[in-house]
């Protein structure tokens, strides 16, 4: 996220909880007046699924079932209408412009530059408490680009909360996010940073220079020890964090226990 | 041959002017402005409603409503408020009625009867508790302990989640199997590098490996099955351990504050009852009274609800807890009224009677409940006294039909038209009817009174008593002095200016045309008032501080002028001879008759020229206006007469061999009633003698078959109405109009005619016989024309006999 954002994407399958991270992408879309995409992604392990010959799918309406190709294919059309219509829906209330396209089955997806990618964080429960892994949670180990995995539904409230680790380029441009989605949001900014960074000479003269012209209340708190991340950004009630793509809390066991915890927003700066 | 009448006038003589207009003399009238006078007690002249209606009040039996019948204008509105509001200041008030949900069955609302004052209280009691308990409730819902609970629940049926899924989970991929999520479900499918394995790869496995990987899927599948199988019992475990948990946790907060609103109604045990009910209904729906959360993306489609539509969904949730007052006494008595209520309903339609189940657009759909019923107005007079008036009530759409079947059961039952008349398939509420005890005072003409008995089973058995108004007053010394108080209680009530003693005197005048009787008084009030208001506003253009006769005077000449320019057109078209009525001269056959026409508010004396002809023929007299079907059947009797007359006078001794004609000259309308049938005889006898008639004189007078003349009404509008042509033509001192001596009491004549009569340009004669009429028209006496009719007959008989012997001669 170190260019001008151009297209809001929003990643979208059957399984998901499709519409938290519409609701998310298109608010960001408004704030920043630029067009939302959404793609629809066949699952490939589903088409696997239909192509095997004793392929079955138990329901809690109807039981077992066969789980051929052409049904595959069928319920992923109902879901993509569906998910189609949802972003339309959220388009419309938020005023923005918006597209949607199907990626087929085999296709990826892909992000250019310019785009700010959006993907939810949990699958439609079975029996309202099981969920199996959201398949895109796969994104946040994808590569290093930008990506915001939303888990709350509806206009979250909240500081925005960044985890900065150093001064460098990939530092940069997560603190050069934050900013932005904290001013975008009217919310105060919490930088949580090692003692070390901390206390180094010239950082506070850096930081002071990239906060310059932007109107955010900023506060600075020292990173507590790993196992007191979590304690403390939720006592923050944060409604988004921004973490390094690189950095211990990205990887994807702390972030799936960050959102289990807190269950907020995770932006993932690369 | 004038005669010597009881009334202290000669007939056949010009009456004095005393006796055209009977003057309110300034003795009868002690005072000088009607400001001095006390308010009147009470209607004049109406003492025999008066008693019919209290003692219908006195009855607290079944059946004995009233039928206040009289014409309009009567005060019978004013006569049956102002008893009623005397007999229901002494009574207690009523009962507040309202509905509240029933909990067992919502389509049938109960009542709730309450003292006066206590719908009110248990409805702002119901909301309090409600508001109290949207406070209460989610805040009982988040503390701790609960909590607490509830996470244990929650994770007792995560457990369960656990346990299946994720146990099953595990296992599956402990043997390469994967747990996938498709849209509709869950799956199991062969795993390689953490993908699905392809078909392809699958199919190269070697046939022992395939096996085992179907062998464990489908067991894994049974397992999965087996699970499945088991979450809606989780799910109904969890939801019923919520409801319990919910139930205790709501428990005590409702308890307490059911126990404050209970608290007021201990003596009410119906009240008691339904707040039990209320208290059970809310622990078993404490959920409502917790914040909602949002739609799950599971269930929602399409954009969430506006605020609006949320706030709609707020209201629906608790509306069945609300109280619906439907006659709030207590609020009769806040606002002063005392005892039992005196309801007007202007508009009795069935379901202004009866009361409705209103309707709300909600989400494109129309809803009702317990809170959309509306009182009719039985309800609002229950226990007291509802006025209505009988002809809106028979007219306004089945109104009639179901103030009779709630007074028969002794109920109010609430049903749409369509549900009583059994037209309705449709499901609808079906409150419990309410007890009746009302006295029905209907308000209507004499007609529909007499109608209804004859033609209404039921009339008779629900309408016992007759409150029957009159419409005039006998004019005594106390009655026009309770008159002069009567004018000068509206004056008071309308905001006038006081009335001079002569306008007064002017009023009660008027009061006695208005009834065409100078020894009778209108009760009509209507007229009366309006007569006050304009006068009074004439006072006012004028400047004046005081209302004086001459401002009544314009008052009633302006009114007057106001309708008369179809009165004003004919006199014209008389004046230009276009209409010709003959005021000077003589003619055989012919006479001045009068009709009086009614167009609206206006009523006018309207001459018209009556011819007779008559010839040989076989004893028949030809009304020529009921031969071409222009003669009402009052008018053929009265020539009828006037055949038998002349059969009795002239017919003993010889055949009466003549045929007569009759006619109304340049008439082209309707003709009805038998006051121009002396005229007709005149006319005939002239025509019969060949003695012309004098056609300075208008004559008006119905006669029997003796000859004697009977009184006609209409005889002031008649004589005014000669007189003006007289006067436009030039009135001569012979002019005048001869009307049966039996009328001359009606007489209430303009000043102007009067004015004439006095300064003998004018005569008004009284008759009391034909002969006495034909005298003064002919001025020939009777015996001679009797003598000359005799001998004109004979010789129509002598030629008819001749003709009859010629013809019978003539026959082979």
């Amino acid at each position: 996220m170190n260019g001008t954002v151009e297209r809001i994407v929003v990643a979208l399958d059957a399984t998901s909880e499709n519409r938290v991270a519409i609701g998310a992408a298109a608010r960001l879309a408004a704030r920043w007046g630029v067009h939302l995409h959404g793609v629809f992604v066949e699952d490939d392990d589903l088409i696997r699924l239909a192509h095997l010959p004793f392929a079955r799918v138990v329901t809690l309406g109807a039981g077992v079932e066969v789980f051929d190709l052409q049904q595959a294919e069928r319920q992923m059309r109902v879901f993509a209408e569906r998910a189609r219509q949802e972003l339309a829906a959220s388009a419309k209330r938020q005023s923005v412009e918006w597209s949607f396209e199907i990626a087929r089955a085999g296709g990826r997806l892909t992000a250019s530059t310019g785009d700010f990618l959006v993907a939810g964080t949990t699958t439609r429960p079975v029996g309202r408490h099981f969920r199996v892994e959201c398949r895109w949670w796969a994104i946040a180990e994808a590569g290093p680009s930008t990506r915001l995995l939303a888990h709350r539904e509806g206009d979250p409230h909240g500081t925005v909360a960044a985890v900065l680790r150093g001064r460098e380029a990939s530092s940069e441009r997560l603190l050069a996010a934050a900013i932005r989605l904290a001013e975008a949001n009217e919310a105060g900014l919490t930088l949580i940073v090692p003692p070390s960074l901390a206390e180094a000479p010239g950082f506070k003269p850096w930081l002071d220079e990239r906060l310059a012209g932007h109107a955010v209340e900023t506060e600075l708190e020292l990173l507590p020890a790993p196992s007191g991340l979590h304690r403390r950004i939720t006592e923050l009630h944060c409604r988004l964090v921004a973490v390094e793509a690189g950095a211990d809390e990205a990887h994807p066991d702390r972030l799936r226990e960050l959102v289990a915890t807190i269950a907020c927003d995770v932006l993932v700066v690369g | 041959m004038a005669g010597r009448m009881p009334d202290g006038f000669n007939s056949g003589e010009a009456l004095p002017p005393a006796l055209l207009y009977r003057r309110c003399a300034p003795g009868e009238l002690p005072f000088q402005l009607s400001s001095e006078l006390a308010d009147a007690p009470a209607m004049i002249g109406q003492e025999r409603a008066a008693e019919a209606v209290a003692f219908a009040l006195s009855m607290r039996h079944k059946g004995y409503n009233v039928f206040a019948l009289g014409p309009a204008g009567t005060g019978r509105h004013s006569l049956v408020v102002e008893l009623l509001r005397r007999r229901a200041e002494t009574e207690s008030t009523p009962s507040d009625w309202c509905y509240v949900n029933n909990f067992a069955d919502a389509q049938r609302p109960r009542r709730l009867d309450l003292p006066a004052g206590q719908g009110a209280g248990l409805a702002a009691a119901m909301k309090h508790l409600i508001d109290e308990l949207r406070v209460a409730l989610p805040a009982a819902f988040e503390r701790d302990e609960y909590r607490a609970r509830r996470e244990v629940i929650d994770q007792q049926a995560k457990s369960h989640s656990e346990e299946g899924f994720g146990g099953l989970q595990q296992r599956a991929e402990a043997k390469g199997i994967a747990l996938i999520r498709t849209p509709m479900g869950l799956a199991l499918a062969p795993k390689r590098d953490g993908k699905v394995m392809n078909p392809e790869d699958f199919e190269a496995l070697p046939e022992e490996e395939r096996t085992r990987i179907e062998h464990d899927l489908h067991e894994a599948q049974g397992e999965l099955e087996t699970v499945m199988r088991q979450v809606p019992q989780w799910e109904r475990e969890h939801r019923e351990a919520l409801r319990a948990l919910n139930r205790d946790t709501t428990g005590y907060a409702v308890g307490n504050l059911m126990r404050d609103v209970r608290t007021g109604y201990a003596d009410l045990p119906d009240v008691l009852e339904y707040l039990d009910a209320v208290e059970r209904d809310i622990k078993d729906n404490a959920e409502d009274f917790l914040p909602q959360a949002p739609p799950s993306p599971e269930t929602a489609g399409g954009p969430p609800p506006s605020a609006a539509a949320q706030a709609a969904m707020e209201d629906m949730r608790y509306r069945r807890y609300q109280v619906n007052v439907i006659v709030d006494n207590g609020g009769r008595q806040a606002n002063g009224e005392q005892g039992a209520p005196i309801i007007y309903e202007d508009n009795p339609t069935y379901q202004n009677l009866i009361g409705r189940v209103e309707h709300l657009a909600r989400f494109g759909a129309l809803i009702t409940d317990f809170n959309l019923i509306q009182a009719g107005a039985l309800h609002r007079a229950n226990g007291g006294y509802l006025i209505l008036d009988a002809e809106r009530l028979i007219a306004g759409g089945y109104g009639w039909a179901g103030l009779k079947r709630a007074l028969q059961s002794g109920e109010i039952r609430i049903e749409s038209i369509e549900q009583a008349l059994s037209l309705a398939t449709t499901v609808s509420l079906q409150p419990e009817p309410i007890p009746l005890d009302v006295k029905i005072v209907l308000i209507g003409a004499p007609a529909l009174y007499y109608l209804l008995s004859q033609h209404d089973e039921d009339f008779a058995e629900l309408f016992k008593i007759a409150a029957d108004f009159d419409d005039r007053v006998t004019r005594d010394g106390d009655a026009t002095m309770l008159f002069a108080r009567v004018i000068a209680t509206q004056v008071r009530r309308l905001g006038l200016r006081a009335f001079e003693r002569d306008a007064v005197a002017r009023v009660i005048e008027r009061a006695s045309r208005l009834v065409e009787d100078s020894e009778r008084l209108s009760t009509s009030i209507r007229a009366i008032v309006e007569l006050l208001q304009e006068a009074d506003q004439l006072a006012a253009d004028a400047g004046k501080d005081v209302v004086g006769a001459a401002d009544v005077q314009a008052a009633i000449d302006a009114r007057n002028r106001r309708g008369d320019r179809i009165y004003r057109r004919m006199q014209e078209e008389i004046a230009r001879r276009t209409i010709r009525i003959e005021t000077d001269g003589e003619v055989v056959g012919q006479i001045n008759g009068l009709s009086v026409m009614s167009l609206g508010a206006l009523a006018f004396g309207n001459p018209t020229r009556i011819t007779a002809q008559v010839r040989m023929g076989r004893g028949e007299v030809v009304d020529i206006e009921r031969e071409v079907q222009l003669g009402g059947p009052l008018h053929s009797k009265g020539v009828l007469i006037l055949t038998g007359f002349l059969g009795g006078r002239f017919g003993a001794g010889r055949p009466l061999s003549l045929h007569a004609s009759l006619v109304f000259e340049q008439s082209y309308g309707g003709v009805d009633g038998d006051s121009a049938s002396a005229a007709e005889l005149f006319a005939l006898l002239s025509a019969l003698a060949e003695v012309p008639i004098r056609q300075c004189f208008a004559v008006t007078g119905s006669v029997d078959q003796h000859g004697v003349i009977q009184a006609i009404g209409g005889v002031n509008e008649k004589i005014e109405g000669f007189f003006d042509i007289c006067r436009a033509a030039g009135l001569t001192g012979r002019q005048g109009v001869i009307i049966p001596a039996s009328n001359v009491k009606h007489l209430m004549l303009r000043d102007d005619v009067v004015a004439a009569a006095d300064a003998g340009q004018f005569r008004v004669i009284p008759m009391a016989t034909i002969d006495q009429g034909f005298e003064l028209l002919t001025g020939v006496p009777t015996a001679t024309t009797d003598a000359k009719i005799a001998a004109r007959l004979d010789e129509f008989a002598a030629k008819a006999a001749a003709l009859m012997r010629a013809q019978s001669g003539a026959a082979p």
